[in-house]
């Protein structure tokens, strides 16, 4: 009954697999880089000040 | 008329094949291939590859050696001394092997082409490096298509790795169960519970086994989707199909994944820091060292093959002769200290096995002719077998003559043996509570049957103990 399936390209299935893994990752990626870019942000203001903290007392 | 019959290996890939001629091994680049060859020569994809020393570098030879009708070019690729596989490989060897596909893969997407397969066997250790040998897996990348070896990549690397990595289900054993790769299915079944929280593992494994080909049946919907994406990645539309960003996030992925997998059985081996432990004492391997160095000054050889190598201690005097060293032993553990080792201290000339002398590897693939036996590969001007011998009498059951016999076979001229009595301690621990092995078990039964095949050279007791060292050499047939 299923032998029908053996004739379906035995690549489909992991190029499905793939376009979801693919998917997962490049949301993974956005996520990612806007966390880096939000934690950059801060990051940056913070060693500013401390720049210009250390630049006062020196 | 055909000159050259392609190798027993060689039959798969319309592309081309690799044929043996009289000084060597050849490879045939088929008309159907001849564009992919030129990108993959043209695009400085090539001279990328082989200038880090990932690809084999070929040189071609103007003329259809081969005598196939159906000829584009005729590659002479580097010449390699041994032939070996992903199910003699330990753990290490096999994920250098996973990363060395990934990074290949990534520098062949730089030039616009992709790794059309991607397998174990188009892998080989050289100079303790391992190599990409197979110079017609490359093929123009159409950018809205998935990657079409991404199946067999999980199949034959990563799931074999995670396997060892949960279960410490050694990849030997399953490489040689499923030499073209482990299914998702199956490995899903092996792999512990807690695994499921991984989200490598249930992208890689769980998610392909859930839609992999012959799962469709379980949802309409899901095969549906299967049919589409296929033939769109096909077609190249690109319609919800793939991109260069997307196949370049898989390849990263893999890698990190790859890169984080750590063998497990490597804590709880038999013979693991055999020489820091096990061993007798620290005297017994100073004096069977100096023996041994006697015994390899007064003979001329470049070959070596040491069974039973454990980590590899005598593999390494060896390989301080420049001769080319093979060693195996039956421990995974031991063989990928010896691995790391060889990759540490960069010692180009010892290629480290997981080989059980008791059950050395098969002939297998198609008319048991694809791969064949280590015995049929191993030879060697020198043979080693270091406390060795009883575990393969006193364990194994395999009597003197045998053992004897098999050693002519391995080795063209001289062989370096341990004999150790019944005495030692190591063997009585061997016999405490075994009754059943061959006898008599001394040193006068092990040199008649050795003195059927070879003439002793030399004999030397290893002093401070009941051991005895021989060098031999092989009769003439």
């Amino acid at each position: 009954m299923q032998s029908h399936l053996l004739y379906i390209d035995p690549g489909s299935g992991s190029y499905l697999v793939q376009v979801i893994i693919a998917a997962i990752l490049g949301a993974l990626f956005y996520f990612k880089s806007l966390w880096w870019k939000i934690k950059s942000f801060f990051t940056k203001n913070k060693k500013d000040d401390r720049a210009e903290n250390d630049q006062d007392h020196g | 008329m055909v000159n050259y019959p392609h190798h027993p290996a060689s039959f798969r890939d319309p592309s081309g094949f690799v044929f043996r001629a009289n000084d060597g091994f050849y490879r045939q680049v088929n008309p159907s291939y001849a564009e992919d060859y030129e990108c993959l020569m043209n695009s400085g994809l090539y001279r990328a590859l082989t200038e880090k020393g990932l690809l084999i570098p070929h040189t071609e030879i103007p003329e259809n050696l081969s005598g196939s009708p159906d000829w584009y070019k005729t590659l002479h690729p580097l010449q390699l001394p041994f032939i070996s596989y992903a199910y003699e490989w330990s753990f290490d060897q096999l994920r250098d092997a996973a990363l060395l596909t990934l990074r290949i893969m990534g520098m062949a997407m730089d030039h616009g082409m992709i790794l059309k397969d991607a397998t174990p066997f188009n892998i080989q250790f050289h100079k303790g490096k391992p190599v990409f040998i197979d110079t017609l897996s490359f093929e123009k990348h159409v950018v809205t298509r998935p990657w079409v070896a991404y199946r067999q990549f999980c199949e034959c690397f990563l799931y074999p790795l995670y396997l060892e990595h949960y279960k410490g289900l050694g990849p030997q054993k399953i490489l040689t169960a499923w030499p073209e790769g482990i299914p998702a299915g199956v490995t899903a079944g092996l792999l512990p519970l807690k695994s499921c929280l991984n989200v490598g593992v249930w992208m890689h494994i769980r998610l392909q086994n859930m839609i992999g080909p012959g799962a469709g049946q379980r949802s309409r919907g899901q095969r549906k989707g299967a049919q589409e994406v296929s033939s769109e990645g096909k077609a190249g539309t690109g319609q919800g199909g793939f991109s260069q960003q997307k196949l370049r996030h898989l390849v990263q992925n893999l890698e990190t994944i790859v890169k984080g997998l750590r063998p497990k059985a490597a804590t709880n081996s038999t013979w693991n820091n055999y020489y820091g432990t096990t061993i007798l004492s620290r005297d017994y391997l100073d004096e069977k060292t100096k023996i041994f160095r006697q015994f390899i000054g007064s003979i001329p050889f470049t070959s070596a093959l040491d069974i039973g190598s454990n980590e590899g201690f005598f593999s390494r005097i060896l390989a301080e002769k420049n001769v080319r060293v093979l060693a195996v032993d039956s421990d995974p553990a031991c063989i990928a200290d010896l691995y790391r080792t060889v990759r540490e201290k960069n010692i180009p000339n010892i290629l480290p096995l997981c080989i059980d002398l008791s059950n050395p590897s098969p002939a297998i693939g198609f008319r048991n002719a694809e791969r064949s036996s280590f015995t049929e590969r191993a030879r060697a001007e020198l043979v080693i077998a270091l406390a060795l011998v009883h575990h393969l009498v006193l364990t194994k059951n395999i009597p003197f003559a045998d053992i004897a016999d098999y050693l002519t076979s391995l080795t063209t001229d001289y062989l370096i043996i341990e004999f150790v009595p019944l005495e030692d301690e190591k063997a009585q621990e061997l016999i405490r509570n075994k009754e059943t092995f061959h006898k008599p078990y001394d040193a006068a039964s092990f040199k008649e049957q050795l003195a059927r095949h070879f003439s002793i050279e030399r004999e030397a007791p290893v002093p401070g103990t009941a051991r005895i060292l021989f060098l031999m050499k092989k009769r003439e047939a």
